[in-house]
């Protein structure tokens, strides 16, 4: 077993995607262990508190008419002219790899265990130590069409503290109503349409104060963790699917282990967008956004070894912790296969939780007819009295409901 | 004809390949690879049926497909939605590729094969020869398999298909019906203009676009009885002898014909439930016929049956229920809106109810009732503002009560036997039954034939309870002290806890399962271990539902209808399910509510506003509900007691045990909340020692939304898409007004902090829960 480290650099960094078609960061062998930092993609919402004196985030983000570290931000054309910028922002995470898995083949299962996250902190002449984040209630949220309070519609960047120094809480420093940013390039940004744009903070007024009182536990975990599909070179890091992606659960935190169906050869894994804390549904469009590093395991289990092993016949992302198992329905299980070649676009059209219901339902249906040997029928029924299905976000265009089942449940079945 | 969907992610890898050659069948449809399907990714959802015509929406990996024969189907119509398809016409001829979004013609009697390098999207319309209800198409038989030219009709055609692929799924069976017709029809056209086109290889055809202009002319005329071959002929500018021929070339007369259609059109309108107001001799004269007797005559040779006899046939109950609506609890909408353009009775109906209330005399301080389950003190599937308390009470007051399952008859010997109670809320005779009304249905049962109530609302309900001086606008508060479950008293049981689960045909399940046979309703009974270390429940056997005969006479194919004994020789039990496996409890209460201000019987089922069937199993011990007050004493009934519960409750029940809880009842005035929590409160809200849960449901108030037809819409409208607006709607409502924060503030919490879920996809009114942690608004309350 060897521990890796793979540190947050312009050559570690792909943003907006999944890629079978980019060179992998690392490589790594079965067993082994990596020590991988993540940078949020909304760090600029607070250049002072987030990327200021952070060498590697300075890197990354750099952004002049001059010079644009990473162009590409998104599996959207990278030819001009550009309507939001290179890659257009179809897809936004930075995302901290590949991470190639010798031997992985189509066919297998990467086993990712999540041995430890922390926070990365501000490396700023202020704010030196302290931990910050950022969550947008942005266009893509639920609750934008939806809004009570004038101006309608309009977009809210709220910035969260994180306090580390007991049980860890977040609690809000101030908010400010996005205005319309211009980028290097003078592409004006009306909304958020487009990662990594810096806010002048002239142009936005700052109301302190706010959420006073309330502390928001912290659930440190990853949103976005996968491996490149076999559909497409580009993939938008938006939509979650058969090889994970942004799921956008806050269980996946320390303690978790992910199981992805290996789509391409080398399984290709990236981790990046990473939260502070998140609710079921992720309603406004994103989590506190705060910059994070994990200590990961990983290990492949090949397609042989699968049979009679609760990964028998997987062919969608689970997770396991301490506690029980979770599926993962989607609006579509494979929105790349059902839709066709407009399917990054076209997924967000069709959003639905009734859809990822359904889905859920099957998945975990033939989770426990397979891995627990169960009827149909017992399936069912202990479903029904013992599996919990929750809302896991309703703002990735594939929307998400989970499916858990606690193991306590077999605990005498030798399962 | 319901919807039918297949996912390869329900099937194990062995089992996929197989049912995914099922879907394929029923499309007309045989792949000619086999290999790799177990591995391929493919859905379907399909509507319609084979015989008639299916509108499919597919995902299928790559394969090739090839006709399989079937009696009466005329083709297929595939729209692959991406590249990556190609058409062989005929064996022996290259392939030709197919571009995304266009249609291709594949006639049931040609040998093409389509090809998928592939997975890909595609749109399946599937056409056989009933849909045309006798009709002649001239089609059977003919036609090649083409790739049809993008544009005028058949470029509608395929905009069509790709929008009801979309809505197919949503779509009401009226709707279906007549969107069937309009496809038929738009694929004849296509079809045969495309055969017109190849007319010069096949001049056979050229003649089925005239016979196909002739029985539409035909179709449109039935209802004139000079209608005649000589004045077709004249309409359509051909001779009456090259018409004549027409007809004859199909093998029968022009007069043979026009008479089967007038019949099968008066058939039709026979069978319609909406048109048994008409008289049968206005029938036959809108189809043409000008005597009465002699269609009489001419439809009992045809059909075997006078018209009379036909129609009192067709349109009885259970053969509406068969035909259109058994997939849908509740009352259906036609008969809420017969009922509501009858004249209202003279006094309002009270539903029948023995026994008197119990009013204690106003006490100082708090007294503790006990509120026994008998017959005197439950009501069985409905809530009522008219119903006379069986207690009333002061707020502060504990009460101890007991409620019993209605799943109980599930297993009459585990937990009905030797409970004086239960024996007698479920007795049940040839000559009558001690409960008779089990729902917010008609008593005469003249619906669906089920039983009194129809079982429109199934909960055994102990109540309702008067609060002294609740009146509309305040808030009645329900504190679960404790909850113990109901020791059986059948001899050699004594002490055990039995409970039941039914896997019934209102489960999110029922219409997506994978196993025969198809569909199936189980029923799983458990033992119950209250007292151990971590109480559990364990299965003991469970027993697939059997057609059951009530002592009445009834027979419940299903279960339609709730208390029916189970007679044990007519089932057979199955033992080792579930072993080992051991499920911890949740002790609840399905149903807690007040009775609602909308309507004086209001089916328990669908959650709403009021509370009632909540179903979340957050609202046990040491929890409380709060709810709105619709009506002086607010009227509490409880019931639906459940040892546990999954989010979801996919499969239409929890463990269901009867129970005996203590709670503490507290009556908020108006006056009072301001400032509270619970101020402003329209909707139920749960309270547990570390939690705010919030309901959301799709239609929060369903019997105000649609008014006199809320009661069967809210079953056919129910989404989580729904519920989830609603959800959010109140959380936000509840952070900004009863914590002050802003509406900005209160996204942003929801969006860091605030947990949704999924409550139940099987009670009508589907729900979605919001959880708000009482840390994190812990030091704003200091």
């Amino acid at each position: 077993m060897k521990h890796h480290s793979l540190p947050v650099s312009p050559q570690t960094v792909h943003w907006g995607y999944f890629s079978k078609a980019v060179a992998p960061a690392l490589t790594v062998t079965s067993g082994d262990r990596v020590t991988i930092e993540t940078l949020t993609h909304h760090a600029n919402d607070d250049y002072e508190r987030m990327i200021a004196g952070d060498s590697a985030a300075e890197a990354i983000f750099h952004w002049t008419a001059e010079e644009k570290t990473i162009a590409r931000r998104g599996a959207g054309p990278t030819e001009g002219p550009f309507r939001y910028g290179s890659g257009e922002g179809v897809g936004v995470h930075l995302m901290t790899g590949p991470v190639a898995v010798e031997g992985a083949e189509a066919g297998d299962i990467l086993e990712v265990r999540v041995l430890d996250v922390r926070p990365r902190p501000s490396a700023s002449a202020c704010y030196c130590g302290r931990c910050f984040g950022s969550n947008a209630a942005a266009s893509w949220g639920f609750q934008y069409k939806d809004l009570i309070e004038e101006p309608k519609p309009r977009e809210v960047v709220t910035i969260f503290e994180l306090d580390t120094s007991g049980e860890p809480f977040a609690k809000a420093v101030y908010n400010y109503v996005w205005t319309p940013q211009t980028d290097p390039d003078g592409i004006v940004h009306p909304t958020i349409d487009y990662p990594g744009v810096r806010v002048d903070h002239t142009l936005v007024r700052r109301r302190e104060n706010i959420l006073q009182n309330v502390r928001v536990p912290a659930r440190l975990h990853f949103g976005t963790m996968g491996l490149a599909p076999a559909e497409s070179d580009y993939v938008s890091s938006i939509p979650p699917s058969y090889t994970g992606g942004n799921i956008d659960d806050w269980r996946i935190g320390k303690g978790a282990r992910m199981y992805y169906p290996v789509a391409v050869d080398g399984a290709f894994f990236s981790v990046g967008d990473p939260h502070a804390a998140q609710g079921d549904s992720e309603l406004g469009g994103t989590a506190i956004e705060t910059s994070l590093t994990g200590d990961f395991e990983f290990v492949l289990h090949k397609r042989a070894d699968l049979g009679g092993t609760i990964l028998e016949g997987l062919c969608h992302p689970m997770l396991e912790t301490a506690e029980q198992w979770s599926v993962y329905g989607f609006t579509f299980a494979n929105y790349l296969a059902e839709l066709g070649p407009a399917a990054q676009t076209e997924v967000g059209n069709h959003a639905s939780i009734d859809r990822a219901m359904r889905d859920a339902f099957r998945k975990l249906r033939r989770f426990l007819m397979t891995a627990h040997k169960l009827s149909e029928d017992e399936a069912i029924a202990l479903m029904s009295v013992a599996a919990d299905f929750g809302v896991t976000q309703v703002v990735d265009a594939n929307w998400g409901v989970h499916g858990s089942i606690r193991k306590e449940i077999f605990r005498c079945t030798g399962v | 004809m319901t919807v039918r969907h297949y996912a390869s992610e329900s099937y194990t890898e062995v089992a996929r390949g197989g049912a995914w050659r099922e879907v394929l069948a029923e499309l007309g449809l045989r792949s000619g690879i086999d290999a790799g399907l177990a591995d391929g990714y493919a859905t379907a959802v399909l509507r319609g049926a084979g015989d008639r015509l299916i509108v499919g929406r597919l995902t299928a990996a790559a394969q090739s497909f090839r006709p399989a024969r079937g009696r009466g189907r005329l083709s297929c119509l595939v729209l692959p939605l991406d590249d990556g398809a190609r058409l062989t016409r005929a064996p022996g001829l290259e392939a030709t590729a197919v571009e995304p979004g266009s249609l291709v013609l594949l006639p049931a009697a040609a040998d093409w094969s389509l090809t998928l390098d592939k997975t890909l999207p595609a749109i399946v319309l599937c056409v056989g020869e009933a849909v045309f209800n006798g009709r002649r198409t001239g089609l059977a038989g003919v036609g090649q398999a083409e790739i049809a030219p993008t544009s005028g009709l058949v470029a509608i055609l395929a905009g069509l298909l790709r929008a009801v692929s979309d809505e197919v799924e949503h779509l009401s069976t009226v709707e279906w019906q007549s969107l069937e017709q309009s496809l038929a029809e738009l694929y004849l056209t296509v079809v045969l203009s495309a055969q017109s086109r190849h007319a010069a290889d096949a001049p056979a055809v050229g003649s089925s676009g005239l016979l196909h202009r002739i029985t539409r002319t035909i179709e449109q005329r039935l209802a004139d009885p000079d209608l005649s071959a000589v004045r077709v002929a004249r309409l359509e500018g051909i001779s009456e002898r090259y018409l004549q021929k027409l007809f004859e070339e199909t093998g029968e007369s022009f007069g043979l014909y026009l008479r089967e259609r007038r019949l099968q059109a008066a058939r039709a309108t026979l069978s319609e439930p909406r048109d048994v107001g008409l008289a049968v001799s206005d029938i036959a004269y809108a189809c043409g016929f000008s005597d009465p007797a002699n269609f009489n005559r001419l439809f009992k040779a045809r059909f075997g049956q006078s018209p009379g006899v036909f129609r009192k046939q067709a349109t009885r109950p259970d053969a509406v229920a068969a035909t259109s609506r058994a997939d849908q609890r509740g009352w259906p909408v036609e008969a809420l809106t017969a009922k509501a353009m009858r004249p209202p009775p003279r006094s309002m109906p009270v539903p029948e109810q023995a026994g008197t209330a119990e009013r204690p005399e106003p006490a100082e301080g708090p007294v503790h009732h006990h509120l026994p389950v008998r017959a005197a003190h439950v009501h069985w599937g409905f809530f009522s503002r008219s119903l006379s308390p069986v207690l009333e009470i002061a707020s502060g007051d504990t009460v101890t009560v007991e409620t019993m399952t209605q799943h109980a008859s599930d297993d009459h010997e585990l937990m009905i036997r030797g409970d004086p109670a239960a024996e007698e809320i479920f007795r049940w005779g040839p000559t009558g039954k001690t409960i008779d009304r089990r729902g917010a249905g008609p008593m005469d049962a003249s619906i669906f034939g089920r039983g009194a109530g129809e079982g429109f609302g199934v909960h055994i309900c102990t109540g309702p309870i008067a609060i002294r001086d609740a009146e509309p606008g305040d808030v009645v508060e329900v504190r679960i002290l404790d909850m113990q479950p109901r020791p059986s008293l059948s001899p050699g049981r004594e002490g055990r806890c039995f409970a039941s689960s039914a896997a019934a045909w209102w489960g999110y399940h029922y219409r997506d399962l994978v196993e025969r046979p198809k569909p199936r309703e189980t029923i799983t009974v458990y033992e119950i271990f209250p007292d151990a270390e971590d109480p559990y429940a364990t299965a003991l056997y469970a027993y697939r539902w059997a057609p059951q005969t009530d002592p009445f006479g009834i027979v419940h194919r299903i279960y339609d209808y709730p208390g029916v004994p189970v007679d044990t020789r007519r089932i057979e039990p199955v033992a080792d399910v579930l072993t080992g496996i051991r499920i911890p409890l949740r002790p609840h209460f399905g149903v807690i509510g007040l009775a609602p201000r909308e309507a004086p019987l209001v089916d328990s089922v669908p959650p709403a506003y009021f509370g009632g069937n909540l179903d979340n199993w957050r609202l046990g011990r040491g929890a409380a509900v709060y709810l709105p007050v619709s009506v002086p004493g607010g009227l509490l009934s409880i019931g639906d007691p459940h040892a546990t519960q999954g989010d979801g409750e996919v499969a239409g029940t929890a463990i269901e045990c009867s129970m005996t809880g203590r709670l503490a009842i507290r009556l908020h005035k108006k006056a009072q909340l301001p400032g509270r929590p619970i101020a402003d409160l329209t909707y139920p809200i749960i309270e547990t020692p570390t939690d705010w849960v919030l309901t959301g449901f799709s239609h929060p108030n369903y019997l105000a939304e649609f008014g006199a037809k809320g009661q069967s819409e809210v079953y056919s409208r129910s989404s989580l898409d729904l519920a989830m607006a609603d959800a959010f709607r109140k959380t936000r409502r509840f952070l900004m007004s009863t914590q002050g924060l802003s509406e900005d503030e209160a996204v942003s919490l929801m969006s860091a902090a605030i947990d949704f879920g999924v409550t139940q996809v099987v009670d009508g009114n589907w729900g979605v829960h919001a959880i708000i942690r009482k840390t994190l608004l812990r030091r704003a309350a200091d």
